[in-house]
């Protein structure tokens, strides 16, 4: 028992990681622009299908993991600059019904350009195999993914809090305003930061691959996901999210021991749990 | 008292009189606009059309009315064409049986659903209706002993309706079943059209402009928008049974998220700041969805670009742009 439920916790904390990933994105994503981005779903199965694509060519895995992340970030700054900034003009609703727009029409390009049949991608060969711990094997590729992911967040931390783009970005986050009577170029720092946030969500989908595969639907799936990690976590800070996003993962995989059908469900229990007594959401401020 | 006030105290009751009038032209024009419709093209395309303007005018008293963006509504259109498709699949046909079942799931799930998150405000409010939407489509997409899970639920017959004295009358012809769509059609449009006119759609509307002014003058904001929640819940889940009515069988795509996009769509598309904007909107989308997946089977790309086109170029939307048109030609007018 203790050996299936230490296997399922550390299965939880990799597959939270990506939706720490992918909900730090989206959280800088509304920080910035004030919007829900629904392409976000997209987004991540972009990187997916980029980081197969990358493989499958014969680049080593880590390129691959690249790749997803900067054709993310490209498709991210095109939605800003071609979709969302002409749409700004027309309103709040015009932006969101843009996002859905672009969110098919990515998703549709998948399906052009890779097919209407998943992939899947065993991982390289030195990440195949497991390391045994004793009391649990853990397979290296989930050691691999979560140590990963908490370097890139980490990294991504450092560069918003300890760095002056970071300082101006959280300027443009709390102030729009005042950051732009500054002088600060804050039409740049919305596309950089758009950037950043659709690069975690290809990373994130670049990572998932040798777990979970590729296919048109996973965009879908995940942005509900990540949606409900961001109100578990509280929309008022930043960081809940990654809290939230690994917390959801554990969860989910310990749920899928004693009921496997209701791993699912479970998280969305706990959405509403935290709406009932706790609607700003754990980290949250009111 | 000048001549002037004189003057106008007098017009009112002619104006009032004139709005009558204007009222009853565009009931006429409604009427004879349903008429028309099957004439012009296949009446499942209009039928179609009947169905999604219905859901679209229901979204489009949280969208356009009360400014609540919710991106969950295919949620309600989808209990409630699963609930009366059950009944209808398992041999219970009475058409108000059915009618009441599909009604009734799809307010009573926006009651449980808007109970829980209608005091979140903007994106919060809008990344709930989408979790709940996804909520709702993974339940009815788990619980395949009920729904038929990816299959979508099939087997759904017509419903009967039961006259006393007159018989039983059966809505297996194509032709009937426009007509039961039609009546349901207009109820809506006149009751959704009342609701946005009275005391209870204007004060959901100035909440949409200053929801804490409006909640400082007495009024009980929160509860208004449930009740709006509900009643677009409702209507949308009739709209969900006829669908499920027409084409025989509730396909799980009828849940889905994409589904959800695609009714904001049309309100936006068509214009938010009237009854006839929604309609016209589903319309235009239900004829080029037709249009493009004849000529590609990848069809939705088309569809999101339009939509980015229109939202880039025409935010008003299609009704939108007509009336600016319009006033344009009137003062041009007047100036001459």
């Amino acid at each position: 028992m203790l050996w299936l439920v230490s296997a399922q916790l550390v299965n939880g904390i990799a597959i939270g990681m990506i939706y720490a990933l992918m909900s730090f994105g989206l959280s800088i994503i509304k920080g910035l622009l004030n919007i829900p981005n629904f392409a976000h779903g997209a987004l991540y199965a972009l990187g997916a299908y980029i980081c197969y694509s990358a493989v499958s060519m014969g680049l080593p895995f880590a390129l691959g993991l690249l790749a997803a992340f900067a054709g993310a970030a490209l498709a991210g700054w095109a939605l800003q600059r071609f979709a969302i900034q002409p749409a700004s003009k027309s309103g709040y609703l015009a932006q969101l019904v843009t996002l859905f727009g672009a969110a098919l029409v990515i998703e549709q390009m998948l399906l052009i350009g890779w097919g209407t049949i998943g992939l899947s991608y065993s991982p390289p060969p030195l990440l195949r195999g497991a390391v045994n711990l004793g009391f649990t094997v853990v397979p290296k590729y989930i050691a691999f993914a979560s140590v990963f992911s908490a370097l890139v967040i980490v990294s991504v931390w450092l560069l918003i809090e300890r760095t002056k783009f970071g300082a101006y970005l959280r300027a443009g986050i709390e102030r729009p305003d005042t950051t732009r009577a500054l002088g600060i170029n804050v039409d740049l720092l919305l596309g950089v930061g758009m950037m950043m946030g659709a690069g975690l969500a290809g990373l994130a989908g670049g990572l998932a691959l040798p777990l979970v595969g590729a296919t048109s639907t996973m965009g879908g799936d995940m942005l509900g996901i990540a949606f409900v990690v961001l109100v578990i976590g509280g929309l008022g800070s930043l960081y809940g999210s990654v809290a939230a996003g690994v917390l959801v993962g554990v969860v989910q995989s310990l749920t899928a021991i004693a009921a496997p059908a209701a791993s699912t469900a479970i998280i969305y229990a706990a959405m509403i749990g935290i709406l009932l007594f706790r609607p700003q959401g754990l980290f949250g401020e009111r | 008292m000048t001549e002037e006030s004189l003057a106008a105290s007098q017009a009112i009751p002619s104006v009032k009189a004139g709005r009558r009038t204007f009222a009853l032209l565009k009931a006429f024009a409604a009427i004879a606009a349903v008429c028309v419709l099957p004439l012009v093209m296949p009446i499942n395309i209009a039928t179609e059309i009947l169905i999604y303007g219905m859901f679209a005018m229901a979204t489009n008293l949280l969208i356009g009315t009360a400014g609540l963006f919710s991106f969950g509504q295919a949620a309600f259109f989808g209990v409630g064409g699963y609930a009366a498709g059950y009944f209808l699949a398992h041999g219970w046909t009475s058409l108000p049986l059915v009618l009441f079942m599909a009604f009734a799931s799809g307010g009573l799930l926006a009651a449980m659903i808007g109970g829980l998150i209608i005091r979140r405000l903007g994106i919060y409010f809008m990344m709930l209706t989408f979790a709940f939407n996804q909520l709702v489509y993974y339940v009815i997409y788990s619980w395949h002993s009920v729904t038929g899970g990816e299959d979508g639920l099939a087997g759904i017959r017509r419903p009967v309706l039961d006259l006393p004295l007159i018989g039983s009358f059966s809505f297996d012809d194509n032709r009937s079943l426009y007509g039961l769509v039609c009546v349901l059609f207009l109820l809506s449009i006149g009751v959704l059209a009342r609701l946005v006119q009275s005391p209870f759609g204007l004060v959901l509307a100035a909440a949409r402009q200053n929801s804490r002014r409006t909640i400082s003058l007495g009024y009980h904001v929160p509860a208004l928008q449930l009740a709006a929640y509900v009643i677009a819940g409702a209507v949308s889940g009739v709209a969900g049974a006829l669908f499920g009515m027409l084409y025989r069988i509730m396909p799980i795509d009828s849940v889905h998220w994409a589904a959800s996009a695609y009714v904001v769509f049309m309100v936006v598309i068509g214009g938010q700041r009237s009854m006839l904007g929604p309609v016209i909107g589903a319309a235009v989308f239900i004829w080029l969805q037709g249009l493009f997946s004849l000529a590609w089977t990848r069809w939705p790309l088309l569809l999101g670009l339009f939509v980015i086109i229109i939202m880039t170029y025409l935010p008003q939307g299609l009704v939108g742009l007509a009336s600016q048109r319009w006033m344009r030609a009137i003062k041009r007018g007047a100036r001459v």
